[in-house]
Order: C-alpha cells, then structure tokens, then sequence
C-alpha cells in the first residue's frame, strides 16, 4: 500500500499543496521546526484514522481564515488506484469518502490507506496514563476487524447513555432511574467483556514481536511483557452492581473497559517507574513496531510509515537500528537534523513556510520545483 | 433575504428534517415557479394530515378517525402485540404479512443522552393496554442498534415477571440498523425466528 500523491487545500499552514513521495521506499522531508513537515503526516494520518497524530483537534487543522480543510490521496492498493478524500469543516462532521462513497466507520477506510505511526509523543504509551495505552490496543482492533470497530463505538456509546442516565440521577435514583441503569450495566457488561477479552489477547499476540523489536532496538536481550489489567474482578455487572452505590453518588462509571491498563515491564520491572528514559523510548519504539509487524500480517499490503521526528530524539546507534528494522514498504519521515547515514532516501523534500520544494514535475506546488535530492540507491525501489 | 412570504417559506422548509439552507431556498423557488393547482394540492394534503390524521388513543399509531385501521380490524389477533419505535416501522412489518396480531407504537427508544427514559415513550399505555385487553404474547421489535437494544431489554424486565410470553425478533438484522429499512424477506425471517426473551 503506498500514496501516490497527497493534495492539501486550506490544511494546517497549507493554502494548496501537493506531494509526491516515493511511491515504494523512503521519502524523507526536511525543514525546520514549525515549517509543516509534521502536518503533510497529519494529513495522511487524518485521512487513515480520522484524528490527528499530533492529538489536535479538528478546528486547528484548518487554515486559519478558512472554514474548511480538504485532504485528498490517491493511493494504490494492489496495484489498483484509490482515492480517499476528507472534508474537514471548522465546525459539524468531516465527510470521508472512498471511490466518492461515503464512509461511515474507520474500518472502512483500512483497505484504502492504512498507517503506523512513530511520532515523539509515542514516549507517552510508556510514561503517560492508560488512556493512550488504551488507545494504542484499540487502533490495531479498529483497523483489524469491522466488528470490532463496533464493538469499540458500542462500549463508548453505552459509557455515555449510562453517564446521562446517573446525571439525570442527580444522587438520588429512584427505582425508575435504578431500571434504566440495570439495562445499561447488562449491557456494558456483555460489550464491555468482549472488548476486555479482545484487548488481553491482543496484549499477548503483541508480547513476542515487542521483544523481538526491543532487543534489536536496545541491543540487549530483555523480555518486554504486555499485560492487561482489568479494573474489575469476577463478573463486570456484578462489579457494576457492587460500585453503583459509589457510582450514583459521584455520578461516574467506575469499572469497565475505560478503566483498565496495560502494564508495561522491561525483564521483572515495571516500565513506567524502572526504566531509563531511553529504555522507555525504546520499549515505546517497540510497541509501533509490534503492531506494525501484526498489522502487516493481517494485510495483503504492509501499512504506509510514518515516522515524525524520530531522529532528534534517538542516539545514533538506535537511529540506525531503527532505520535498519524498518519492514520494506513506504516510508514517509519528517527530520530537522541530518539523518543519519543508514537513511537512504528514495525522495527528499524540503518543507517551509506552508511549500514544498523537491518535488518533482509538480505543477501546482507553489515555489520552486528542483529535486534536492536524487534517489541514493537502496530505499526499495 | 427574499420578499416577505417567500422568506417565510424559505424559513419554514428550512426547519424541515434533512432539509439545508441550500434545499429549502431551491423548493421554495420551484414551488413558486409550478402551476398554481400543483402548490395547492401540497398545501391541502399538509392541512388534511393535520386536520384528520391523529395518533390512536389504544396503540399510537396514524389513525384518521378514532381508532387506526389496524385496532379497528376484528381478524387480527387480539392476543399478540407487536412493540415498535416508530409509526413507520408497522408498515415494514406490514409488508412481511408474516405478523397478524395487532401493534403498540413507543414513538422512540430509550435514549438517555437525548433525555429519553421510560416516561417519554408510551410506557405506561402499554401497560394499561395488558389490563384492558386479552395480551398473552409481545413480540418486542424495536430496532437492532444498541438503543433498540436496551428498549427491549428494559421492557422484557418490566413484562416478563407479569407472566407474558416475551420475545425478540431474531438477530440476522443488520446490526445497527433500522427497521425501517430493513428488506421485507429479512424482516419477516426475523420475525418468524423470534425468540424467548431471559430476563
Ligand atoms: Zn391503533
């Protein structure tokens, strides 16, 4: 799966742009910080998962002065031409389309344009709360399965139907509320354990190829090991059913699947609080790695990378393991530094100021149109 | 801003469902360019619907009198209910003539985000409708998205302990879908594949 060529109207710092990468091997796109090269990533992230990789909200994504950002891609899957398109109005629901069909769920979109990302706030997965440990598990479900896109969409629905319901409460359910909820639990309870269930065994299938990363990552031979943590024992509404006294008087769903974690560890220690940050960067580079390898299992065609920024943050020798761990396939990498020698670019383009140079034969980019760079060998063309 | 009364057209097509701006100046204007007799008889039948067409006071579906078409009729069977979501859904049960009994409209589902509970549908009628009439059997048809869902789960709760055979048009619907829109062979698979409700 590769793009073939990128179009931004009113994105980010982008009044119109259009972008050729590599379409088999590595591009990589130079520029100073703040110059744009992160939101050419955003763009294909957006258009991939709906949602920023930087976790900016939507009303940023568009040009400021304009009330719309538009995201286009022709990509090939297979050798057959795809192309996505999104509408991103400042305000009300961006509109996706397939082949001009309307998308209706991200799953959909997973057989047109597929990505994994590395992105400096990947340290997060390790260093942050579970939400993102959370979220980086039910990516790889959503992509994976159209039911599991639902299942992750039910269980969000069901914890807000039940929050109305204890707000409505206000403290004091009457049997009537006490009804209402009693469904909502047995609900919960169903989709809830299935998404738990999921997720644990994806932890699982997730541990090896983590490992595997690390050690080539790091250098050293340490297990990572992924655990799931349930908030709850036993039965979920029975759980549901112990907490809701708790639970109506401070009006929150205490147990269930957002409540859960996946724990880290490196060897016997728990990565969060024993680990160096640099273990940590490596074991959180680990993890996209392990997903990457799973996804690209599950798929005819390997997932388009997008690695934002990784350089600055990596030290030479885990630079060039990193480049060097990199599944062929296409590659899209922002640096403001040099990247280290074992990079072997297919396509350079330089980002600045809202432009793109580099790009070759490209009529409609604004500014200059000189290749930079030209093809150094390798890159897996 | 148009002239007076075609502003007001403009602004009363606009409140319409699925109906923009953009939709609502275009009907306007084309409703001001077709024959006179063609904007009338549109103008009658939204003053007859008005006029004659009330919801049943037995089952709250459409009826154009006192009782609608359906509670009227002597040769359904006054033993078996039907509870849908919405007027519309009878019609698509209707068309499977797999279903002979008669219906109870809760004119929605339990949704508490958009302030629904139990006392904003028609809850409580159809509870008064098991004292009044000889019910032994509720097929609970309410739409296969997880609202849909829990309105029959809450229901089975409600009517199961009063000794009333309960039961749920089988699964084989599209997940999240509507009744509505579901195609008459599917619809009418899932009725005859009704199950018993646990609750
Ligand atoms: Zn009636």
């Amino acid at each position: 799966m590769a793009i073939s060529t990128l179009w931004l109207s009113d994105f980010r710092c982008f009044a119109d742009a259009e972008f050729r990468p590599d379409p088999e091997g590595l591009t990589v796109l130079r520029g100073p910080n703040g110059a744009g090269k992160t939101s050419i990533l955003e763009a294909v992230g957006w258009l991939a998962t709906q949602r920023s990789i930087r976790g900016a909200a939507r009303d940023v994504l568009v040009r400021s002065g304009t009330d719309r950002a538009v995201v286009r891609a022709e990509t090939s899957v297979a050798g057959r031409a795809v192309l996505v398109e999104s509408e991103i109005p400042v305000s009300g629901p961006a509109r996706t389309q397939v082949n001009r069909q309307p998308v209706r769920r991200r799953s959909e979109l997973a057989d047109a344009l597929n990505v994994t990302v590395f992105a400096p706030n990947d340290l997060d997965l390790v260093q942050g709360g579970p939400a993102g440990r959370r979220e980086y598990l039910d990516d790889v479900l959503v992509a994976r399965h159209a039911r599991l896109d639902a299942l992750v969409t039910e269980v969000d629905r069901i914890l807000r139907q039940r929050a109305a319901v204890l707000r409505q409460a206000g403290g004091r359910p009457d049997s009537a509320i006490a009804a209402t909820l009693d469904v909502w639990d047995e609900r919960l309870g169903a989709a809830g354990t299935e998404l738990a269930v999921e997720r644990e065994s994806l932890a699982a299938e997730l541990t090896e190829p983590a490992g595997r990363a690390y050690e080539r990552l790091a250098g050293v031979a340490q297990p990572v090991t992924l655990e799931y943590r349930r908030s709850w024992t036993g039965d979920l509404v029975a759980a549901l059913g112990s907490a809701r006294p708790d639970d109506v008087r401070r009006q929150v769903t205490s147990v269930g699947p957002h409540r859960d974690d996946l724990d880290l560890a490196l060897g016997p220690r728990p990565t969060r609080t024993h680990a160096s940050q640099g273990e940590q960067r490596c074991v959180a580079l680990a993890l996209r790695l392990a997903s990457h390898e799973l996804r690209r299992g599950d798929l005819a065609e390997a997932p388009v990378l997008l690695l934002d920024d990784v350089f600055s943050e990596l030290d030479a020798t885990r630079a060039a393991a990193l480049v060097e761990l990199l599944p062929p396939g296409q590659v899209l990498l922002t640096t403001a530094v040099d990247p280290p020698p074992v990079v072997h670019a297919g396509r350079v383009v330089t980002v600045e100021g809202g432009r793109l140079t580099g790009v070759p034969d490209a009529p409609g980019v604004s500014g200059a149109t000189e290749v930079i760079a030209a093809p150094s060998g390798g890159g897996g063309s | 801003m148009f002239t007076g009364p075609l502003q007001a057209l403009v602004d009363e097509l606009g409140r319409l469902p699925g109906i923009g701006p953009k939709s609502a100046q275009r009907i306007a204007f084309h409703l001001l360019k077709v024959a006179p007799e063609d904007a009338m008889r549109l103008a009658e039948a939204i003053v007859d619907v008005k006029e004659r067409i009330t919801l049943c006071p037995r089952c709250f579906n459409v009826a154009e009198g006192d009782l609608c078409a359906i509670c009227s009729d002597d040769r359904r069977d006054g033993t078996m209910l039907c509870v849908v979501e919405d007027p519309r859904d009878i019609v698509a049960v209707e068309k499977t003539q797999e279903f002979r009994g008669r219906y109870h409209v809760l004119h929605g589902a339990l949704n508490p985000l958009e302030g629904v509970g139990p006392d904003q549908l028609r809850v409580k009628e159809l509870l008064g409708r098991l004292d009044d009439e000889a019910i032994t059997e509720i097929i609970l048809c309410t739409n296969p998205n997880l609202e849909g869902e829990a309105t029959a789960m809450y229901l089975a709760r409600l009517l199961k302990p009063l000794g009333l055979s309960v039961t749920r048009i089988a699964s084989g619907l599209p997940v999240g879908g509507d009744l509505e829109y579901a195609d008459e062979l599917t619809l009418g698979r899932a009725l005859e594949g009704r199950r018993e409700v646990d609750a």
